[in-house]
């Protein structure tokens, strides 16, 4: 993505004001953040399954009061292991290379981690070179390669973060991995 | 929608469908429901949901399919049944009253369904691609117009015939949706007999262009024939067009019957139609310059994204017109490839076929494993895969010809004389349970070998820890019968024989298998620069693992000829032979002194210059460890191959020692010597020259780096695969 190209919004680092999911007001937000942004449609449903069942691991990202980035994730057990899922991230265009994204899942990240979490996976686009990027920063591997994941023929990496193993204190709640197909937002490097 | 009791699955002989109703009964009655509808929309607002036992979110979420029309009551179709499509004239039989414009529109119908073709093939539904032709869901229609229906009989048939291989084929969930036929009319009657139908065709078609070549040299035509249509101008070129195009149909569906005959008997014949095929497409490309000549529109400059020849839109197709009828069809628009790629694909794809039918369905199991890893490096696509994978095991035979067990005894490196008679005697002892599973093993490491890359990886790892598995088995059952007996009856001497030499082949197997799966990483993308140290040592110890098994099983099986009296007395020349390293050998200790040498170099670049790291937040580089290699590490292949090695092999690695100690050096060494070994075989030698190259530029920017890397920050160094998948080079530039 070439920044030149496009109108950067200017701002501090600490302007931006992150915001753990609070509420249905935060949903209508969401929503439009991610129909905006990425072509996958969502029923509402969809986003209330992840808000409502872990509201802990959502979070927004606000600059004067306007929501301009937001993270929205699950976590569950899935073949013995309890996992993190990060199911949609969004940074709207002109807020994009200056680390919120980053800021957003790391924040979820940790809350994962802090809820006993083993590891967490997502999948991304092999082409989508700015999350592969901020993942890979992280802690990601890439730990396969899916062919032709996405409709429009596009192969797709699972990554995956392994937390350093300690004792587990299992108490989340018991869900079945779906799997649900989600998008990243094509994300400068930071 | 109450009154209209139409069944929307639309019969498929071609019929009006008939309305259905259910009759009232003693214990039933209609009973209109639409008040109770409207009373829970109102009562429900936006966004909100009926939260019940057994329907809580997650059913919500699922249950809902946004765009599928089956589903989603927002979504308008053009049509909303094939019927109104064909009531409204979307499909005409003929397309045009007017013969020149009919012809002109059947060409681009062929065309089009071409670029279906090739779409559904590279990975869309039939449903949403081939069968998004009206003409095809409707073949009855066509009767009366011998091109579309002779040409739509062949399509029909050739579907079906390449769904059947790719079905029977291994599949799984990424490829999938080439499969689906749900509510497609596939099985037509007489189907068999298309290609006598085509023939007819062609045979008419022929006559035409002899008579309008006769015409046009003014000489008499004895036959009453109909031209093909009416500008005398536009015969020739039109009756061509549709030669080549009928003409590729035919020497296609052949293709598929040759390949399909058993234990590759028709593969020879297949060759010959392949390059028929390939003739042919070259003609219809060459049509292309005509078809857009007459076809009275401007030249438009994206004519390259066109699915015609002639640059036209087709007549008769609606992608949504299955979206109703079919099963999970994605609701998603796909885009349908263009007519020039589609040529492109069908090339591409008869070539991989061609491929396929030159192999010489060697017996030697090693042989066959590289021509499958060969070919997979041309990216063949499903079907020319699913074609490979059914050549090799047919009938639980090789080829259905090699009985696999036959196969691995050869593998195994058994003297010839062993084979037969003693295993047959001694089948008892290779308990039939642990046969059976080898036997499987084999058949299924093929034909995980045929699928796509991404895959076969995942698969390849999952099977390690079987592979693994039987050799602890066959290991504890040798010990078991035999103890540590060095010498009793010659029988059971030549059973231990037997044992161990399998059991060394199980295991230079599974290193094989370990190699591989490392190796498809980098293939696929799948390691970062800063893990590919980490992955360059996990290489070097299998790789060291495979040369010993490898050099273990020859020099066994020149041990055990000699025990049966083969070699009577050792000749100088014998021994000289049994001290040299075998070439298959040598040639493996080339990848281990690059893998070693690109280990260091890693290493020291990052122990020295601190480049190539990769500290995160939440794990540390022992993690990524352990997920890169967990299915190795599950399986101990090999042993003792931890974090903590790895590190302990590393820390110390220091430019100045690697300069003394050049890995790539030797590599080049390696290389050159063990060339003359492999005169006969092209595809090794190739390999030599760029394991050569890498070694040589590798020790290049190791000796740079050596001199002028404390004393310019400047130089940057990347690592790039510019001379072999999967060994890669270093560059040394500045920044």
């Amino acid at each position: 993505m070439d920044a030149s190209s496009e109108e950067k919004a200017e701002f501090e680092g600490e302007e931006i004001e992150y915001l753990s999911y609070g509420g249905e007001h935060h949903l209508p937000l969401i929503m439009s953040l991610v129909d905006q942004e990425l072509s996958e449609p969502y029923s509402i449903f969809t986003y209330r399954y992840f808000v409502y069942l872990w509201p802990q691991l959502s979070f927004l990202a606000f600059h004067k009061g306007k929501c301009v980035g937001t993270v929205v994730c699950k976590m569950g057990e899935h073949r013995n292991t309890f996992r993190g899922y990060i199911a949609m991230l969004v940074v709207i265009k002109p807020y994009r290379g200056r680390g919120i994204a980053t800021e957003l899942v790391t924040r979820s990240i940790r809350m994962m981690m802090e809820s006993g979490c083993e590891e967490v996976t997502l999948e991304a686009e092999v082409t989508n070179k700015g999350a592969l990027a901020l993942y890979g920063r992280l802690g990601f591997i890439r730990a396969k390669r899916l062919f032709h994941y996405y409709l429009n023929g596009v192969d797709a990496f699972r990554l995956k973060l392994l937390f350093p193993r300690q004792e587990l204190h299992f108490s989340g709640p018991m869900m079945t991995n779906t799997d649900a197909s989600h998008e990243h937002t094509d994300l400068d490097n930071t | 929608m109450a009154d209209k009791a139409v069944s929307e699955e639309a019969s498929m002989d071609g019929q009006a469908p008939k309305p259905t109703s259910i009759p009232v009964t003693d214990n039933t009655v209609w009973a209109d429901a639409s008040p109770l509808l409207d009373a829970a929309c109102i009562g429900l607002r936006y966004g909100e949901l009926i939260h019940g036992d057994n329907f809580n979110l997650f059913a919500a979420m699922s249950a809902l399919e946004i765009m599928d029309p089956k589903m989603d009551s927002g979504i308008v179709c053009r049509y909303y049944s094939i019927d109104e499509a064909i009531e409204n004239g979307a499909a005409p039989v003929p397309i045009s009253l007017d013969s020149t414009i009919d012809v002109q529109c059947t060409i681009d119908i062929m065309d089009h369904l071409l670029a279906c073709e090739a779409a559904w093939h590279k990975g869309h539904s039939l449903a949403q691609t081939v069968f998004s032709c009206i003409y095809l869901l409707r073949l009855d229609r066509t009767a009366s117009h011998a091109l579309l229906h002779s040409y739509g009989r062949v399509i029909r048939a050739t579907c079906k015939a390449v769904l059947s291989v790719v079905s029977d084929a291994r599949t799984h969930e990424e490829e999938d949706l080439f499969t689906m036929t749900y509510g497609l009319p596939l099985n037509g009657d007489g189907d068999e007999k298309c290609l006598s139908m085509l023939n007819a065709v062609e045979e008419t078609i022929s006559r035409q262009l002899r008579a309008c070549k006769a015409t046009s040299s003014k000489r008499r035509v004895s036959e009453d024939l109909e031209p093909l249509q009416y500008n005398p101008n536009l015969e020739e070129g039109f009756c061509k067009a549709l030669l080549c195009r009928l003409r590729f149909r035919k020497h296609f569906f052949h293709v598929l019957t040759c390949m399909k005959r058993p234990q590759g008997r028709g593969l020879e014949l297949a060759r010959k139609h392949i390059a028929s095929c390939i003739s042919e497409l070259e003609f219809i490309l060459k049509s292309a310059e005509f078809l857009q000549s007459c076809s009275g529109e401007s030249c438009e400059d994206d004519i390259d994204d066109k699915t015609t020849a002639s640059g036209r839109e087709p007549i008769g197709f609606d992608a949504s017109l299955n979206s109703r009828l079919s099963a999970p069809t994605p609701p998603r628009a796909i885009k349908i490839l263009s007519w020039k790629k589609a040529v492109e694909y069908f090339v591409k794809l008869l070539h991989d076929l061609d491929v396929i039918c030159s192999y010489s369905l060697d017996p030697h199991l090693e042989n066959l494993l590289r021509f499958v890893v060969q070919f997979q490096k041309s990216q063949p696509d499903l079907v020319a895969r699913s074609h490979l994978q059914l050549l090799l095991v047919q009938d639980g035979k090789l080829y259905g010809r090699d009985p696999i067990f036959a196969v691995i005894t050869k593998a195994a490196a058994l003297p010839e004389a062993t084979k037969n008679h003693d295993i047959q005697k001694n089948e008892s002892i290779l308990q039939l349970g642990q046969c059976y599973y080898i036997l499987q093993l084999v058949m299924n490491l093929l034909k995980i070998l045929c699928t796509n890359a991404a895959w076969q990886r995942r698969k390849l790892g999952k099977i390690l820890q079987d592979w693994r598995v039987i050799y602890l088995q066959l290991e504890l059952a040798l010990r078991n019968e035999f103890g540590e007996v060095s010498s009793s009856s010659n029988d059971e001497n030549i059973c231990m024989k037997i044992f161990q030499h399998i059991l060394i082949w199980v295991e230079e197997q599974t290193y094989w298998i370990a190699c591989r799966f490392l190796m498809l990483g980098f293939e696929l993308e799948l390691y970062s620069a800063s893990e590919y140290c980490m992955v360059y040592w996990y290489s070097y110890a299998v790789l060291i693992k495979l040369a010993e098994k490898t050099h273990l099983k020859m020099a066994v099986s020149y041990d055990t000829a000699k025990r049966k009296g083969k070699k009577k007395r050792d000749s100088p020349k014998d021994l000289v032979r049994e001290s040299r390293i075998p070439p298959a050998v040598l040639f493996l200790q080339c990848y281990i002194c690059l893998a070693e040498g690109l280990t260091m170099m890693l290493a020291a670049l990052r122990n020295e210059f601190m480049i190539l790291q990769s500290p995160s937040p939440f794990n540390t580089e022992q993690e990524k460890f352990v997920q890169h290699f967990e299915l190795l590490q599950r399986a101990c292949i090999p042993d003792h191959a931890s974090y903590l090695s790895f590190k302990e092999s590393t820390t110390h690695a220091r430019f100045s020692t690697l300069v003394m100690y050049n890995y790539f050096k030797d590599a080049q060494r390696i290389a050159k010597e063990v060339k003359s070994s492999f005169s006969n075989d092209p595809d090794r030698l190739a390999e030599l020259r760029k394991l050569e190259q890498v070694a040589e530029h590798n020790s290049v920017a190791l000796n740079l780096i050596c001199r002028l890397g404390a004393l310019d920050p400047s130089l940057k160094v990347s690592f790039e695969f510019s001379h072999h998948p999967f060994f890669a080079t270093a560059v040394v530039r500045r920044s």
